[in-house]
């Protein structure tokens, strides 16, 4: 854009306007002050500083269901621990170095404990298997304070819909519903009876309010039923494997539903991936991108301070300059033109196998 | 980061993600608050300001993210960054929209270019304890823009009067959702300022440049989008005394109020949390038809 040449009048007048004038005048003055006496970051203050981790130890550990162990975890002194509210997830790092996000599933009333539930997935990426085997009653674990991605907006009338684990999130919601005095009911959708943690907990709560289905009787359940339970005008918080969120989303136009609240986790796998290569400026490190990994993931590994947002390719965030090389678009943000000139999206856009991408980075 | 101690019911420690949208304006009527030009281009004023304006934001705080030292609010910045570039792109349809119908804005968006790109952009020729400073001082600028943001959201979430009005219900969910954003992400923004410089002065100096600038921008706006509009002729001039009616009807948030609101952030104990419900603005989220019709 042209920074020299001022705008011309609003309406056309021809004459500069005068407005411009002024706050571009006031403008060229108090950039360069900034910096002196009172326009400054005070120097006696201390710089920011992060806030430390959490230290938790590991207080109960026991089986909740088939496959499914229940972790209770507290401050090493007995000192509350930051409030959360239903919804909120902790990240975790394990011993062996593996970070793990995992629903709050206890009572957020109770300030000095944290409960998670953990389902043993054998072939997946070892966190699972190292909470169920390797931790114990005793072991110390850091974390990062609750955050919540799936707030519970306790509307009059809620359908928590929950997939096998997907029930640890909505339990608390479950229990707040019922605290509030909410038109409420929660139906929890497994594989089998023994494998459902939790559902003495929930009957408890209300039992003409919870539905336990599982797959042994009845086969894996359609959205429609599903959505059938809410009562009229509901909010819907569901929480399960893709396939079951993808279909309620896809039945949620069908009565009594209104609306449908869901854990939005960033990135998605990655579909029909090959391996190449992005190489960081023309003389730079060249970096191997696995088929499952976005380029993205694999930059930041080097530049920390690269900017992304969506990991889904619409933000336009990560947008970087291609210096050479031949991409294979996969973004819904960027035109044809500015493909043409060079710009990518890390986030989800490759390139065919053994390729090498220069990035102006 | 310490942060203010808010009662329970308030969601805080949000997770940001930016929610990818669909808007079909093809069936946009100019004045989509039927009859009612001069409540239609008031609001349009957004669709004026909000592009340039947010893609701004957007740069100021990519220009700030190294310079954030704690993870959580980094990872907030991140979220607000692509939720905001997600606005300005929706904004931007209703302004290509609006030329396809004969009223054309660039004379006011050429300005407002300049404003963002030449007046508040990155300055040539500064030290660098001059370049961080002016990162910090846009960080207030934006801070105290998104206190007014978080007023109209919250506003537009409660708006029965534009629903009375039969005003065009695809505007209607653009206004929402992206207010409900602006309600869901209210304390970014500030919390990135405190962050990067907790002194009292810079809040006030970031409230004092930017609200006063931000009424004139309006103003000139209803003026000019009046002006340019090809039905009226110039025949509609705006006055505050028919912006006070609107008010009343509830086709316009009040001015008084929206002034009140700007000297609460004046106040020592201020926090955006104060202002607006996230479990509203996340209710609605759940709901928006754009919202939904892209997650499919």
């Amino acid at each position: 854009m042209d920074l020299t040449t001022p705008p011309p009048d609003l309406y056309g007048r021809p004459r500069p306007d005068r407005f411009i004038q002024r706050i571009t005048a006031f403008g060229d003055r108090y950039s360069p002050a900034l910096g002196g006496p009172l326009l400054r970051r005070s120097p006696r203050r201390p710089a920011p500083r992060p806030t430390p981790d959490l230290q938790l130890v590991v207080t109960r550990h026991e089986a909740a269901a088939t496959d499914v162990v229940e972790l209770h975890l507290a401050d090493p002194s007995g000192s509350p621990l930051p409030r959360w509210q239903p919804g909120a997830r902790l990240l975790l790092t394990l011993p062996s170095g593996r970070e793990r996000h995992y629903s709050l599933c206890g009572d957020p009333a109770d300030p000095r404990s944290y409960r998670i539930a953990v389902r043993r997935i054998a072939d997946g990426g070892g966190g699972s298997v190292e909470i169920h085997d390797e931790l114990h009653v005793g072991a110390r674990l850091t974390a990062r304070r609750p955050r919540n991605g799936f707030a519970f907006c306790a509307e009059p009338a809620v359908l928590l819909l929950a997939g096998g684990i997907g029930i640890t999130p909505l339990l608390p919601m479950a229990r707040q519903a019922a605290r509030s005095g909410l038109d409420w009911h929660l139906v929890h959708a497994g594989r089998s009876a023994d494998s459902m943690p939790f559902t003495d907990e929930l009957r408890a709560l209300d039992p003409g309010r919870v539905t336990l289905l599982t797959d042994d009787d009845r086969g894996v359940p359609d959205a429609v039923d599903l959505l059938a339970h809410a009562p009229a005008g509901a909010a819907v918080y569901c929480c399960g494997p893709a396939p079951m969120l993808a279909a309620v989303q896809a039945a949620l136009d069908a009565p009594p539903a209104r609306s449908l609240h869901f854990e939005r986790f960033g990135a998605a796998p990655v579909p029909d991936g090959r391996p190449f290569t992005v190489r960081l400026g023309a003389e730079g490190p060249e970096l191997p991108v696995p088929a499952d990994r976005s380029a993205l993931d694999v930059v930041r590994e080097v530049r920390p301070e690269l900017p992304y947002s969506c990991h889904q390719g619409f933000c336009g965030t990560c947008r970087v300059q291609l210096l050479s090389g031949v991409p294979e678009h996969r973004d819904r943000r960027l035109t044809e033109e500015e493909h043409a000139a060079g710009a990518l999206l890390p986030c989800v856009s490759r390139a065919a196998e053994g390729e090498t991408l220069v990035l102006d980075l | 980061m310490p942060r203010p101690t808010a009662p329970t019911t308030v969601h805080d420690s949000l997770v940001l993600e930016p929610r990818d949208v669909r808007f079909d304006w093809s069936q946009l009527p100019l004045h989509w608050i039927p009859d009612e030009p001069m409540a239609t281009h008031t609001i349009n004023v957004l669709h004026l300001l909000l592009p340039e304006g947010e893609r701004w934001f957007v740069r100021v705080f990519k220009e700030a993210l190294p310079m954030i030292r704690d993870e959580q609010l980094r990872e907030e910045v991140l979220g607000f960054i692509g939720q905001e570039a997600i606005h300005a792109e929706a904004h931007q349809e209703v302004l290509d929209h609006l030329l396809g119908q004969g009223l054309d804005p660039r004379p006011y968006v050429r300005q407002i270019s300049w404003l963002f790109h030449r007046i508040l952009g990155e300055k040539p020729g500064l030290t660098e304890r001059q370049r961080r400073e002016n990162i910090i001082e846009r960080v207030a600028f934006v801070a105290a823009i998104e206190h007014f943001t978080a007023f109209l959201g919250n506003w537009a979430l409660n708006s029965p009067g534009l629903d009375r009005a039969k005003a065009d219900p695809t505007m209607l969910d653009l206004l929402r959702w992206h207010g409900a954003e602006e309600v869901e992400h209210r304390s970014v923004a500030y919390d990135l300022m405190v962050h990067l410089d907790p002194g009292y002065l810079r809040r006030i100096r970031g409230m004092m440049v930017s609200g006063p600038l931000l009424v004139h921008l309006w103003v000139r706006g209803v003026r000019f989008m009046l002006a340019a509009d090809p039905t009226l002729e110039g025949r509609i001039r705006p006055t505050w005394r028919e912006a006070q009616q609107h008010v009343r009807r509830g086709l316009l948030p009040d001015p008084v109020k929206s002034i009140r609101s700007g000297l609460r952030y004046l106040r020592p104990g201020y926090h955006p949390t104060q202002e607006g419900s996230s479990s509203q603005a996340l209710g609605y989220l759940a709901t928006s038809p754009a919202a939904r019709a892209a997650a499919r």
